[in-house]
């Protein structure tokens, strides 16, 4: 019977201490009354039933005390409208910033792939392989359940059927016929792609993205079995794939999945035998890792094979060089980091939105203490007629979720705003659209715990410092006028400071990052850029064979030499100003004396002939590659045993710089792509869109290229009088040839660099909305503090003003409490934004270039302090103008 | 909002409520009380278990059905620790309509009966 008491009663002191307070001895009573009259009329059961009856009604009481929380938090916000006002707009800033920070980049990081089965077992690898290796690695059985080959990226000339318009340029991945099966998926519609079905001699199919279906065929189910002209070829369209997946190991995304059983007429990328090309290492390999293996064991499983299929391979690394042959990441996301860089990124990301968010959080925080110390009153009158301690925190913290929670709507509401914007960005023609990332409900559950954590984060402090009064002093008359008590490092002042650093922290690393990019923001031509346009062609695409286009290209020339609008042209695979920093092109210099030769990874361009002379760039030395250059073969991979040809080679001057040092390059001989090469020239660095110079080699575009083009095509880059005259002059000189080749990706280079822009831009926007967004906050809280510490020493300045004391000593004396903050904040923030800056350009790449940037700038090293400090004078400064007006007579009068 | 809108706002009244005002219709109780009264008019039916008993109370006390009476009784009989509740003008106003909408509802049944076994003999 001792336990059923017990437990009764420990039940009973678990009510909330207010309905204990008024029916707690009451309760106890009844129930001790009861449960011996219970035991003896009901036994076993009616012990249970009062128990429950205790558990029942306990949730019940609390959630009535959170509603009546609730009411009074409504009603106390309601009558302080400002404070409510700039509540919600600080937390709203905050989360909204985060919350599109965390859709722009940890989304794209961590969200992983959907309709795909157990994403987290896919793995892929860091380099790509050759399709025979792929076949190789999925002979391991007990190491993957399946392994699919993808050519990502891949652009194909599609025409609808029943349109007559021109073919459109459409992305899409080059993909072994069991990719799908390998991610474990169901179709939309139709079939998906199969290995027993979409076999080498078959009617090409091909399967369509959901986004493609709907954007092209206005998701119309009768979509399956229609053909379509792809590079010039018939294909049929078998399925669609589930909603919302546009490919896997892209980043951007994919509208067409072709099998690689179809003929190269319909996928030049399969000419040249590629498919049992051991060296042409032109796939990444998707693979899904068998029950019980982990990723590490894989991955030393298949560097053991690889290093067994390198022997075979006279280019491959020595077999003495240890290092890694495969690296293996996690292929479930949409983008794939390495497993090494990925926390590292991750916490950049969470730093940032932290920081984002602790600002707000401080900002707020300072202004409840404020307003704490004037409810000092009310606070004191609830604790002496017996609220719990307990009771009043909840009561403010409850104020403080409310005000985080209105700030959060604000806040999901302009980071959807935020994220229609980026939307509406088109990204740099010649890159697909923007991959679908839109706000769903994973965001919204990221917004609203972040709206709960710092609504308890902002409120708890305050709350706990203004429930910590002493009852009495607090009650007496007037005593909320203290003259004395001022505490040099009250938790207050600590908050201020901590908010003045931390904007500072943020305004200055945003800084780095924004002044980086802008300054990176600028390209130099030595023509007029007015006069320049783009226009890629491939006619193998239109469903040209290799002999017609190579045809084609060689009188290309000529009769764009005879368009009168043409004043200078070029050919080349890339177009000038591309930014890249994909540097795999490894060059190393032939010298037999050198102990470890000398390499360098560059950037690899093809250019054609009279590429610079377009640019007016001038030749620091050599020459530029011209029309026997571009008649070369440059084949990569003739028949098996033959060296290659030795071939030309222009290099940037940060490339030759890194090669040869100051000596002469020209005329020495490096090697890379398993083939050698002589440099002929050296030119210029030019910057590209994104302000970056980087080492480039330039190798001559040849009869290969115009065989079997690239699959961005080749570009014709083309001057006139004006940009539209070039264009004009390309096209009348195109269909001169035939008038059924398509121009793609047609732009001057005026709309070219200004899409390139627009991409930086909205970068820009998001990091200048954080700096800014910590300034404006900085400047609010300090604001409403001084005002506030302005307003609670009115009668102290009346009655130093009524001894004589003069407007400007009043003034010094409000200022002089400000600036030391902001003085102490100014420093700590600074010395703070340059180690973290430090150490992230230290830890990783992927922010060094914009830091490196940025970093050094005078404008923001200099600049930023002065301007965060002289916003939060001037914060201070408002209110304190007007504790000079304050009439000594009425404020003395006051209480 | 009318008087008579105000009485109705309440109906049907919960079950609980119902008798914790039905038992202070007629004098002031203590909660214990009101238990004890509803267990013995209702034949031990319906017991009032403490927690509900006493959550009932309060929202009675918030929704103004029921008040804190200031009279006690007699010292002899008291109990410092007890509470004694007496119905509030609108709590008697609300029994009331309560009681006439239970026995409308009676009456309903009643006028039912009357043909319904009659109905059931016919084959």
């Amino acid at each position: 019977m001792n336990f059923w008491h017990a437990a009764y009663r420990r039940l009973a002191l678990a009510f909330p201490h207010e309905f204990k307070l008024a029916y707690g001895d009451e309760m106890l009573q009844t129930g001790e009354d009861a449960i011996d009259y219970l035991a003896r009329r009901h036994g076993f059961a009616g012990l249970l039933r009062i128990l429950l009856d205790l558990l029942l009604r306990l949730p019940a009481e609390y959630l009535s005390e959170v509603r009546g929380d609730l009411r009074y938090a409504i009603r106390t916000l309601l009558k302080s409208p400002g404070y409510a006002f700039v509540g919600i707009l600080s937390i709203g800033l905050g989360i909204g910033l985060t919350t599109n920070l965390y859709t722009a980049a940890w989304t794209l990081l961590t969200r992983t792939l959907s309709g795909v089965t157990d994403p987290n077992r896919l793995v892929t690898a860091e380099a790509s392989a050759s399709f025979p290796w792929i076949e190789r690695y999925r002979d391991q059985k007990d190491l993957f359940t399946g392994v699919a080959a993808v050519e990502n990226d891949v652009q194909f000339n599609v025409a609808l059927s029943g349109e007559t318009a021109k073919p459109e340029r459409t992305y899409g991945q080059l993909v072994s016929p069991d990719y799908f099966t390998v991610l474990g998926m169901t179709p939309q519609r139709g079939r998906l792609l199969n290995a027993g079905i979409d076999r080498t001699g078959g009617t090409p199919a091909v399967v369509i993205s959901d986004r493609y279906w709907h954007s092209r065929f206005n998701a119309d189910p009768a979509v399956i079995g229609q053909t379509i002209r792809l590079n010039g070829q018939t294909a049929t369209i078998v399925g669609v794939t589930p909603r919302k997946f546009d490919g896997a190991l892209n980043p951007s995304p994919a509208e067409i999945f072709v099998p690689t059983t179809v003929p190269a007429t319909v996928a030049p990328e399969l000419a040249g035998d590629v498919l049992h090309n051991p060296t042409a290492k032109d796939f990444q390999f998707l693979m899904r890792l068998a029950p019980g293996v982990s990723i590490d064991a894989a991955e030393s499983a298949l560097d053991g094979i690889t290093r067994r299929l390198d022997k075979d391979d006279p280019f491959a690394p020595s077999q003495a060089d240890k290092a890694k042959r495969v690296v293996l990441l996690g292929a479930g996301t949409r983008v794939q980091i390495p497993r090494d860089v990925r926390p590292k990124i991750l916490g950049f990301y969470a730093a940032m939105m932290a920081v984002v968010v602790a600002i707000a959080c401080l900002n707020l925080a300072t202004m409840a203490l404020a307003r704490g110390a004037g409810r000092r009153r009310e606070l004191a009158i609830r604790l002496g007629v017996g609220a719990s301690r307990f009771r009043l925190i909840r009561q403010m913290v409850t104020e403080g979720l409310l005000l985080s929670l209105l700030g959060g709507a604000a806040g999901f509401a302009l980071a959807w705003a935020l994220e229609s914007i980026t939307d509406h960005t088109r990204l740099p023609a010649g890159s697909p659209l923007n991959p679908d990332r839109s706000i769903d409900w994973h965001t919204a559950l990221f917004a609203f715990a972040l709206a709960v954590v710092s609504g308890i984060g902002f409120s708890i402090l305050p709350a706990l410092h203004a429930t910590k009064t002493d009852v009495a002093p607090a009650l007496k008359e007037g005593a909320a006028l203290q003259l004395s008590g001022h505490k040099r490092f009250g938790l207050r002042n600590l908050a201020i400071g901590a908010q003045v650093a931390g904007s500072l922290l943020l305004l200055l690393v945003t800084g780095f990052v924004v002044l980086g990019l802008m300054k990176s923001n600028s390209v130099q031509t030595y023509f007029n850029p007015k006069t320049m346009a783009f226009l890629f062609v491939d006619p193998v695409r239109d469903g040209y064979t290799p002999a017609q286009s190579q045809a084609f290209f060689e009188r290309l020339p000529d009769r764009l030499r005879g368009t009168p609008s043409i004043t200078t042209f070029a050919l080349a695979v890339q177009p000038p100003y591309l930014p890249g920093d994909d540097d795999d092109f490894q060059l190393t210099v032939d010298d037999a004396h050198a102990a470890t030769p000398v390499q360098k990874g560059t950037l690899k361009h093809t250019v054609g002939a009279g590429f610079f002379s377009v640019l007016n760039e001038p030749i620091l030395a050599g020459r530029e590659f011209d029309e026997r250059d571009q008649r070369l073969d440059g084949d990569p991979a003739p028949a098996a045993g033959a060296v290659l040809p030795t071939m030309p080679l222009m290099l940037s001057q940060k490339a030759a710089r890194a090669l040869f040092g100051s000596g002469n390059a020209i005329g020495r001989h490096v090697h890379g792509d398993r083939r050698t090469w002589e440099i002929v020239g050296v030119v210029p660095d030019i910057r590209d869109a994104s302000g970056m110079t980087q080492a480039i080699a330039y190798v001559p575009l040849t009869r290969h290229d115009f065989a079997q083009p690239p699959s961005g095509g080749i570009v014709i880059v083309a001057r006139g009088h004006s940009a539209e005259d070039a264009i004009g002059g390309v096209r009348s000189a195109v269909a001169s040839i035939d008038p059924n080749i398509t121009l793609f990706n047609v732009q001057t280079l005026s709309e070219y660099l200004e899409l390139i822009r627009a991409s930086i831009r909205s970068a820009l926007r998001t990091f200048g909305g954080i700096g800014l967004f910590g300034l404006i906050l900085s400047a609010i809280g300090l604001a409403g503090v001084t005002g506030y510490a302005v307003a609670q020493r009115r009668k102290e300045i009346g009655i130093r003003m009524a001894l004589g004391a003069r407007k400007t000593q009043v003034l010094s004396l409000v200022l002089r409490e400000g600036i030391t903050l902001v003085a102490v904040g100014t420093v700590v923030g600074f010395l703070g934004a340059v180690a973290l800056a430090k150490a992230l350009t230290a830890i990783t790449t992927v922010f060094s270039d914009a830091f490196s940037l940025g970093v050094g700038d005078p404008r923001l090293l200099i600049g930023a302090p002065v301007l965060l400090a002289g916003l939060a004078l001037l914060a201070c400064y408002i209110p304190a103008r007007r504790a000079t007006s304050i009439d000594p007579l009425q404020a003395l009068r006051q209480d | 909002m009318t008087e008579q809108a105000q009485v109705q706002s309440f109906l049907p009244l919960k079950a609980q409520w119902f008798h914790i005002l039905l038992s202070l219709a007629g004098e002031e109780q203590h909660g214990y009380g009101i238990m004890q009264e509803v267990l013995e008019r209702t034949t031990g039916k319906v017991r009032l278990w403490p927690a509900t008993l006493y959550g009932s109370l309060k929202r009675l006390i918030e929704a103004d059905l029921i008040a804190e009476s200031r009279s006690r009784p007699a010292p002899e009989f008291d109990d410092a620790r007890r509470r004694y509740y007496r119905l509030t003008p609108l709590g008697r106003r609300v029994l009331d309509a309560e009681c006439e909408r239970l026995q409308d509802l009676v009456h309903a049944i009643q006028a039912k009966r009357a043909v319904g076994p009659a109905k059931r003999m016919t084959p």
